[in-house]
């Protein structure tokens, strides 16, 4: 029997990521989108509570989450503020490949010093060149003794310009394509590292996005994970262990979209009567609500998959397709209800709207998630 | 010094209250009870107490059935209490507070040493704050209530505190054991990180009849639980201009509230 019910232990996780989410995040998260500014200090306050490494492991100072609590948590902290919680969650982006591919002997010596204090990381895959063609990168490791040269430059990375610690996906032979693709751990210290400006963004205006540069980057032998030409796969598996939060993302979004919405539609009186009166907006209000729900319950049942040990591809690829298209639905449904004021800065909306945007391109766009629903769908039918 | 502090499940601040079937009580269904404000401040202080007095330890105990009590207790572990009690009672939310006071009181003296008993001001949800006093009597320790800014000296062995009193404070200072009810949230109580509240998943929660003293007949019967019958006359002017909206503001409080002429 499957059953919908949050256990005690998962309802007061969700408590803890709500209260911080409502009284650090919200306060501050018009400001943060307007100026742009990247609240450090609420980073510092999640890490304090244990909100920031979710997936790693409590062995080595993380919290040890698995998918399903992770997603409660993000979609509490993205109710409050999409892209603050993108910068609080990058690290388990980053951590995954350390996770999944790390030896014993590098995961605690990665690891266990870096979740110990407050500190950032950056996952660092997609190029100029291109971002959904994660084979044909051009940032190249070369062979050097014991250790490796990375040289090429890499490009909306979140964190990067405040990240201690990169996993830098980079190919040992382009001709190779997804084959020659090898990841490395490389510290901020490493000689040769230049992150780029700020990017001036639509949306996710909290978090900070920018180039990295490598250039001429030593990078010992032991700090690359797994072997030479394992590093595409291994993107791969830890996207597919990122994707379903990135639905918990767009459905606090979604969430966030609605409440303003419904909460507007029964204050707001036009022809004599509040516009939660006019059936035209309790439609949209009913859409709004199929979607967010929806998507919500296909981000549980994808982490759900997961977590009992299933790769859950097809699932996952589902939420973050469905969450990240119902998030920009319904924040363009609640500036609709809002009309005029939906428009404006002064209400929170449109920033909703702006914030909903990113989550059908990162992670893997929607088209590519498409892509790969179909291909797994048809499998089952050839 | 073995600090014992008493928590309350009262409802969450946002749940809509109804009366139950027989209108004598709140219905407690689909209703998530929590540790108030006042008594997250009672924790906080023991464990600010804990820190300065090392040796010390804060056990938590709370009255009600399990479904009320135990994420009260949970939360209180969470946040640093060395062990959980509960006095397991089947007592309706907000019931007698004599009867709530024996309750605690067997459930206390059965738990073990206890040097300082701490109190919140009052509930959250009845706000009566009678427990506090009631439970020291029935444990027969000394009570002072309205308390501020208590510290421990260890070379004296007594605790110091002040006392807010109607224009002005009281400064004390008692020998140990002793109750006390604190005021208002002075302090800032910490929030429970991620991973003490997966801890205190795990902890074992202590169990006690709360009788026989709760069984006692209580003192007090409660006949009839009903909501207050929702506010009348308050108008809502809805505005896109703000000087038009304070004009007719002050006109409504000319003209209809009377306010003045
Ligand atoms: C704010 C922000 C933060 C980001 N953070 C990170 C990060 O931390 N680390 C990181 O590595 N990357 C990050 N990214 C990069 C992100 O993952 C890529 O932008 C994304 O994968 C798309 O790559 P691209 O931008 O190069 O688009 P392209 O790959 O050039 O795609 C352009 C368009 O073509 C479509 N398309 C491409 N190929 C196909 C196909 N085969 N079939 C159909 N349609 C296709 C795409 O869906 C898209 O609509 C971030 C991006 C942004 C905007």
């Amino acid at each position: 029997m499957v059953d919908f019910s949050l256990s005690p232990e998962a309802e007061s996780l969700r408590d803890l990521a709500r209260k911080f989410a409502r009284t650090e995040m919200a306060p501050h998260a018009a400001e943060c989108d307007r100026t742009p500014r990247f609240p450090e200090e609420i980073y510092r306050k999640a890490h304090a509570l244990g909100l920031m490494n979710l997936n790693v492991p409590s062995e080595y100072g993380g919290s040890g989450l698995g998918l399903f609590d992770q997603c409660l948590i993000v979609e509490e902290l993205a109710y409050a503020c999409a892209g603050m919680t993108t910068s609080i969650i990058a690290n388990c982006l980053a951590l995954e490949p350390i996770l999944l591919g790390g030896t014993p002997e590098q995961r605690s010596r990665f690891l266990s010093p870096f979740c110990a204090s407050y500190q950032l990381a950056s996952f660092c895959l997609t190029e100029p060149s291109g971002g959904s063609d994660a084979g044909a990168l051009r940032t190249r490791a070369r062979r050097d003794g014991d250790a490796y040269v990375l040289d090429g430059e890499k490009c909306f990375i979140t964190n990067a310009p405040h990240a201690g610690l990169y996993t830098v996906f980079a190919t040992v032979d382009p001709t190779l394509r997804h084959r020659g693709v090898t990841a490395f751990v490389v510290p901020r210290s490493a000689e040769g590292i230049t992150p780029g400006k700020d990017e001036e963004k639509m949306g996710h205006r909290a978090s900070s996005t920018s180039t990295v540069r490598f250039d001429k980057v030593r990078v010992p032998v032991s700090d690359r994970l797994l072997a030479d030409g394992e590093g595409f796969g291994l993107a791969m598996r830890t996207l597919d262990q990122t994707r379903t939060p990135i639905g918990a993302l767009a459905t606090g979004i979604g969430q966030a979209a609605l409440d303003h919405a419904a909460r507007y539609a029964l204050k707001r009186e036009t022809f004599g009567k509040p516009i939660a009166e006019h059936q035209a907006i309790q439609i949209k209000l009913a859409n709004m609500t199929q979607a967010v729900r929806a998507a919500r319950l296909l981000t549980w049942q994808a982490a759900w998959t997961i977590d009992r040990g299933e790769k859950g591809t097809l699932e996952s690829s589902v939420a973050k397709c469905f969450a990240s298209d119902a998030a920009l639905l319904v924040a363009d449904e609640a500036i609709q209800t809002f009309g005029g004021y939906g428009y404006m800065k002064e209400y929170p909306v449109e920033k909703l709207l702006r914030d909903a945007k990113l989550t059908q391109i990162y992670e893997g766009a929607n088209e590519i998630q498409r892509t790969v629903i179909a291909r797994e769908l048809l499998r089952g039918y050839a | 010094m073995e600090i014992v502090v008493c928590v309350k499940p009262v409802p969450e601040a946002e749940s809509r209250l109804r009366a139950n079937a027989s209108g004598t009580a709140p219905d407690t269904d689909g209703v998530k009870f929590v540790l108030a404000g006042y008594d997250e401040s009672a924790v906080e202080q023991a464990l600010l107490l804990r820190q300065a007095v090392p040796g010390s330890k804060v056990h938590a105990v709370s009255l009600g059935p399990p479904s009320r009590t135990d994420e009260v207790l949970r939360a209180a572990l969470a946040l640093g209490s060395d062990s959980a009690t509960a006095a397991e009672s089947d007592a309706p939310p907000m019931a007698d507070p004599i009867a709530t006071a024996r309750g605690l009181a067997t459930a206390i003296a059965a738990r073990g040493p206890c040097d300082l008993l701490l109190f919140g001001k009052q509930a959250g949800d009845d706000e009566e704050g009678l427990v506090g006093g009631a439970t020291a009597e029935a444990l027969g320790l000394p009570f002072v209530g309205f308390v501020v800014d208590l510290r421990f000296d260890a070379a004296a062995s007594r605790l110091r505190f002040r006392r807010s009193v109607e224009r002005g404070e009281e400064s004390w200072e008692s020998p140990l054991p002793l109750a006390v009810g604190l005021q208002q949230a002075w302090n800032d109580p910490r929030t429970a990180t991620l991973p003490a509240i997966l801890r205190s998943r795990k902890a074992p929660l202590a169990r006690h009849a709360a009788g026989p003293g709760a069984a006692v007949a209580a003192a007090s019967v409660a006949e009839r639980f009903a909501l207050p019958p929702p506010r009348q006359g308050a108008k809502m002017i809805a505005y896109r201009d703000p000087q038009q909206a304070a004009s007719q503001l002050v006109r409504l409080l000319r003209e209809e509230a009377k306010v003045f002429p």
